[in-house]
């Protein structure tokens, strides 16, 4: 219910929200506008703490503004009226009695086994974790190499073959967000802060140590071409793929079969709508709540190390653990507050701001960068990406490839349940083709052209020996999180590239978490019920406690790895989901018509000079699509 | 099957997902209407105001901008950026009032505050550029929205005016005889010279010397104060009746005169809120009712009072009658209900009138005198009773009310 009326959670954080807003938003201003009058009076690191309180509760603030939509949109007075438990006791009760027991134990189990065990005998606990990750990373291969190949494949049938007509709901049924939105929602959720840091960093690693693939020299012009095609295969339509393929099916049988909105929702061809409450189905939950979980909440401890670790770099500002866990908890805050304020406020608020940055420093950097060595490398990458796509598509052995490649799909499986329920639970109404036009093409073009523009400017200043950006990243014990700024550095305009970048990275950050946040307790939650802003802020905290808790024994490393395990599984699924759905296809979407069939069947006709009522034909289409 | 899987789909989806209305990326309308306009100019005048105030504060001003060559003196355009704030300030209280001369001007001034930006072109006053770009587009988008114009009394005029014709007659005349006073050269000293002398501070450093002078001085004294005096109380004393006026809870004249169409209720008593709600937005309503705690409660609530008695065709002509669209007369006493039918048919004779009868015997007493259609409040009241008793249905079904409204009515009820 708070996701329609102000929830007691939302009226304590405005009202603790506002001050801070003010008070800090009043000392940046100041100074902004009168450096010499507060420059001396305030140090570097409390600089950085007025500025991320502005920043954040300025977020939240934006988030939990209410719309006058949102209110009477339902009144419920058996809600609204209940008694509310007091006690705590109850109110735990209340809402264990809302969670799906499978689903909620088993993550929050093996977390919490995770963690003692880390505990107990840490040396044992990494070691095997390490030797799982080896196993899959070097037996498993084929499995991931083979997944991304047929997922590719499949959105690549779904865009032009018949498929993709398919409509997600009924005829009637309209979108309810508006393409802009749509995407918006989706691309930020879909990608976290590491876009924004490997930006300008992947290329420059590859540059440094080529991939055996392309063969070429470190450090050479051939490198820079290797680099920058290898930086686009990892983020661009492969990955996002991973996406596509959970939502796509995920999407079809909610909209057109009634299944519940979970990931177990993959596998009505092998189970029925009706038998989703399986032991297989619950399992399927509770694994993609671990992974999404994992994934985020190892993410929010590596981006707020890397940011503090940024910034350290930059304007020598130390940090320690007592920091560090403060911005953690800063960061849940705001994500929480977004997540519980539903979809249509804080997550498509903050979404929008992210975007408007995103593009904001885009064309920024477009304006000021190196743009004829950005068009002459970023074509040869094209071009190099479109030859040798197949080829590096199923490169398997090799220490470089289980490494970067095989590593990165497993890290983009672990994102893609919650990713891609997300992206199932916003695309009713849409046609499957659309689905696929914004979950694979859009998505992947705006990051493909954001690491061109990003990397090509780093290799620009490294290869040309302007900047060395690669001794500054060995400095930093190899941290991929100093590399945009010596860059930027070199840039005209270079301080408002570092503010926009890190608020970026902000930005980012939030908006993958809210979602991750919002996706878990709707997986958690019991079925036939709606997640209550409790369960919204337990899940989104219990991420946080988790992303604290590596932080605080040092294991981001070791459960990153054991959230990309988490992905190998998810790569089966996926594929085990596509056959099936392919199969369901095949038998019960046969009269889909193909794309330009129109056309086609107009050339026929012409062909055969024969006169053809479209009009007629265009209604047994439709009556085709309302029998099923 | 499609439609009936809808059906089925799971509460999260709904409740989390699904709007019945559209949700775009962002609600344009909300962002880009005219009260946006006039608070993005608010904006501008506190940004121009910091970027001016920090400007002052270099201790060195560098001039990287474009228009930096054609700025002869810099310390003008930094005291100016802070002065246009002022000025943007008082152009925001126009355009609150909707007044199209504060558009013109915000239109001639919002530009103006870039001067300082582009001279220096300083990272701390970028914002206000943006600011300007954003806020320029918008105020001229919306330009049909200020459309009042400014109404000045006749004194408000003569006063305005005496001050202008004042300070062009001392001006002029002091530069003329500039040679009869100490240290009086320039245009400039001549402004300086009138003003400290109208606003009553005379530093004393200009003098006159010469018998004429002394006369020309005492009569920029005699008349500069005088008129600048009139026009004070002329341009604040309106301001401060207002005040009172709303604070006793009674509309001002320049209000009433934008009344059009409008419903008048004659009286106060306990159907007048009913009534109120009954009416609701659709139309604007002016009360009139001598009961002055009342007045002043509806005017809390800013409907439309005016605190007279309702039965002479005086007040009934400052509430604008002739252009009303109906009239309400509902007051305690039946015979007062009648003296006011009455006044209000003398009034304005072909307007329509119902009329609410204390005792329902008076029903046909009321239509004979005038009113077009007689509503007694406790007969309905009555029936309403005996056919809910009867029928057991409520009065609300009665009333043929929706249910929404019928929430909000037994809310107040209780």
């Amino acid at each position: 219910m708070g996701l329609y009326s102000v929830s007691v959670f939302e009226r304590i954080l405005l009202r603790a929200v506002i001050p801070v807003c003010v008070v800090s938003g009043i000392i940046v201003a100041t100074g902004f506008f009168f450096p010499a009058l507060v420059g001396d009076v305030i140090s570097g690191e409390w600089w950085l703490v007025v500025s991320l309180l502005f920043f954040g509760s300025g977020l939240i603030y934006f988030a939990l503004l209410p719309t006058d939509r949102t209110v009477a949109d339902e009144y419920d007075p058996a809600v609204t009226l209940r008694v509310r438990s007091l006690r705590l006791l109850d109110t735990v009760t209340e809402f264990l009695a809302q969670q799906d027991r499978i689903a909620f134990g088993i993550p929050v189990g093996i977390f919490f086994a995770f963690f003692c065990s880390y505990l107990i005998a840490p040396d044992g606990t990494v070691a095997t974790i390490a030797t799982m990750e080896g196993l899959i990373t070097t037996y498993f291969g084929w499995v991931f190499v083979g997944t991304t190949i047929l997922t590719v494949a499949f959105c690549l049938y779904l865009l032009i073959g018949p498929w993709g007509s398919i409509k997600l709901g009924g005829p009637e049924t309209e979108p309810t967000y508006t393409y802009p939105v749509y995407f918006t929602m989706f691309f930020t959720a879909g990608i976290a802060a590491g876009i924004v840091f490997w930006g300008p960093a992947e290329a420059l690693f590859h540059y440094d140590s080529p991939p055996p693939f392309f063969a070429a020299e470190p450090r050479s012009e051939a490198a820079i071409t290797a680099a920058l095609a290898y930086a686009i295969f990892h983020w661009g339509f492969t990955a996002w793929s991973a996406y596509v393929i959970i939502g796509v099916p995920i999407a079809y049988f909610v909209y057109r079969h009634g299944a519940p909105l979970r990931v177990s929702s993959l596998l009505v061809p092998f189970l029925g709508v009706e038998n989703l409450d399986s032991l297989w189905s619950r399992s399927v939950d509770a694994l993609a709540i671990f992974a999404t979980i994992g994934g985020v909440g190892t993410s929010v401890a590596l981006v707020s190390e890397q940011f503090l670790t940024g910034i350290n770099y930059q304007w020598d500002v130390g940090y320690n653990s007592v920091s560090l866990l403060l911005f953690v908890i800063g960061l849940i805050i705001v994500f929480v507050a977004s997540a519980q304020s539903g979809v249509d406020r804080g997550i498509r608020r903050i979404a929008a701001v992210n975007v408007v940055l995103f593009v904001a420093f885009g064309v920024l950097l477009l304006t000021v960068a190196p743009r004829d060595f950005l068009v002459a490398s970023s074509s040869a990458a094209i071009g190099s990406y479109i030859v040798n796509f197949v080829p590096m598509s199923l490169q398997i052995s090799g220490q470089w490839v289980a490494e970067w490649t095989l590593w990165n799909w497993a890290w983009w499986f672990s994102w893609a349940p919650f990713a891609g329920l997300f992206l199932a639970a916003l695309s009713r109404g849409r046609r499957i083709r659309t689905v696929v036009i914004t979950g694979f093409v859009a998505t992947s073009l705006a990051t493909v052209v954001w690491f061109l523009l990003l990397s090509s400017t780093a290799l620009y200043f490294q290869h040309g020996a302007e900047v060395d950006v690669l001794a500054a990243i060995d400095a930093h014990g190899g941290s991929e999180a100093v590399a945009g700024f010596p860059v930027f550095e070199a840039l005209p305009l270079g301080e408002l590239f570092m503010f926009l970048f890190l608020a970026l990275i902000l930005a980012f950050m939030t908006t993958s978490a809210d979602t991750s946040t919002l996706v878990v307790s709707v997986l958690a939650t019991e079925r036939d019920l709606a997640p209550t802003t409790g369960a919204i802020v337990f899940w989104g905290v219990f991420q946080g406690i988790v992303a604290i808790a590596v932080l605080a024994t040092g294991s981001a490393e070791t459960l990153q790895a054991m959230a990309v395990l988490a992905g190998g599984p998810f790569a089966i699924v996926a594929l085990v989901a596509t056959a099936g759905l392919v199969r369901w296809f095949h038998r019960h979407e046969r009269d889909q018509p193909w794309p330009f069939a129109s056309l086609w069947s107009a050339i026929d006709a012409a062909t055969l000079e024969k006169p053809i009522d479209t009009d007629a034909q265009r209604n047994s289409d439709s009556e085709d699509e309302d029998d099923k | 099957m499609a439609t009936d899987s809808t059906e089925r789909s799971d509460s999260a989806l709904k409740r989390l997902f699904y709007r019945h209305e559209k949700v775009p990326l962002v609600y344009w309308d909300e962002f880009s209407g005219a009260k946006t306009a006039v608070a993005l100019v608010g904006i501008v005048a506190v940004v121009t105001f910091l970027t001016g105030l920090s400007n002052l504060s270099q201790p060195e001003i560098t001039l990287d901008g474009p228009l930096a060559p054609f700025i002869p003196d810099v310390e003008a355009v930094q005291f100016g950026g802070v002065l246009l704030s002022f000025v943007l300030a008082s152009i925001v209280l126009g355009l609150v009032r909707s007044k199209r001369l504060a558009w013109y001007l915000a239109v001639l001034v919002v530009p103006l505050t870039t001067i300082s930006p582009l001279t220096t072109l300083r990272p701390a006053e970028i914002p206000l550029l943006i600011l300007v770009l954003v806020t320029v587009p918008l105020l001229i988008l919306h330009r049909d929205a200020f459309d009042q114009r400014i109404d000045l009394s006749p004194l408000q005029i003569a006063a305005l005016s005496s001050v202008v014709g004042v300070l062009l007659y001392g001006t002029i005349g002091s530069y003329a005889i500039r040679d009869q006073f100490v240290e009086l050269e320039t245009w400039a000293d001549a402004v300086y010279y009138v003003l400290v002398t109208i606003a009553t501070v005379g530093y004393g450093d200009i003098t006159p010397t010469t018998t004429g002078a002394k006369w020309f001085s005492l009569s920029i004294i005699v008349f500069g104060t005088g008129a600048f005096t009139a026009a004070i109380g002329a341009l604040v004393v309106p301001a401060i009746e207002k005040r009172m006026a709303n604070a006793l809870g009674n509309m001002t004249a320049s209000e009433l005169s934008l009344l059009d169409d409008h419903v008048l209720v004659l009286g106060y008593t306990d159907v007048t809120e009913s009534l109120l709600e009954a009416i609701g937005d659709e139309t604007d309503v002016v009360v009139v009712t001598e009961n002055e705690d009342a007045a002043s409660s509806l005017a809390d609530r800013d409907i439309n009072v005016l605190t007279a008695d309702p039965a002479t065709e005086s007040t009934l002509q400052d509430a604008k009658i002739e252009a009303a669209s109906g009239v309400v007369v509902a007051t305690h006493d039946d015979a007062n209900t009648v003296l006011t039918v009455l006044a209000t048919r003398k009034a304005h004779p072909d307007v329509r009138i119902v009329a609410a009868a204390a005792d329902r015997r008076h029903a046909d007493k009321l239509e004979a005198v005038g009113a077009d259609t007689v509503v007694s409040p406790v007969e309905i009241g009555g029936r309403l009773l005996g056919r809910s008793i009867l029928e057991e249905t409520d009065t609300d079904t009665l009333l043929g009310v929706d249910d929404e409204e019928s929430n909000t009515k037994t809310d107040e009820d209780g």
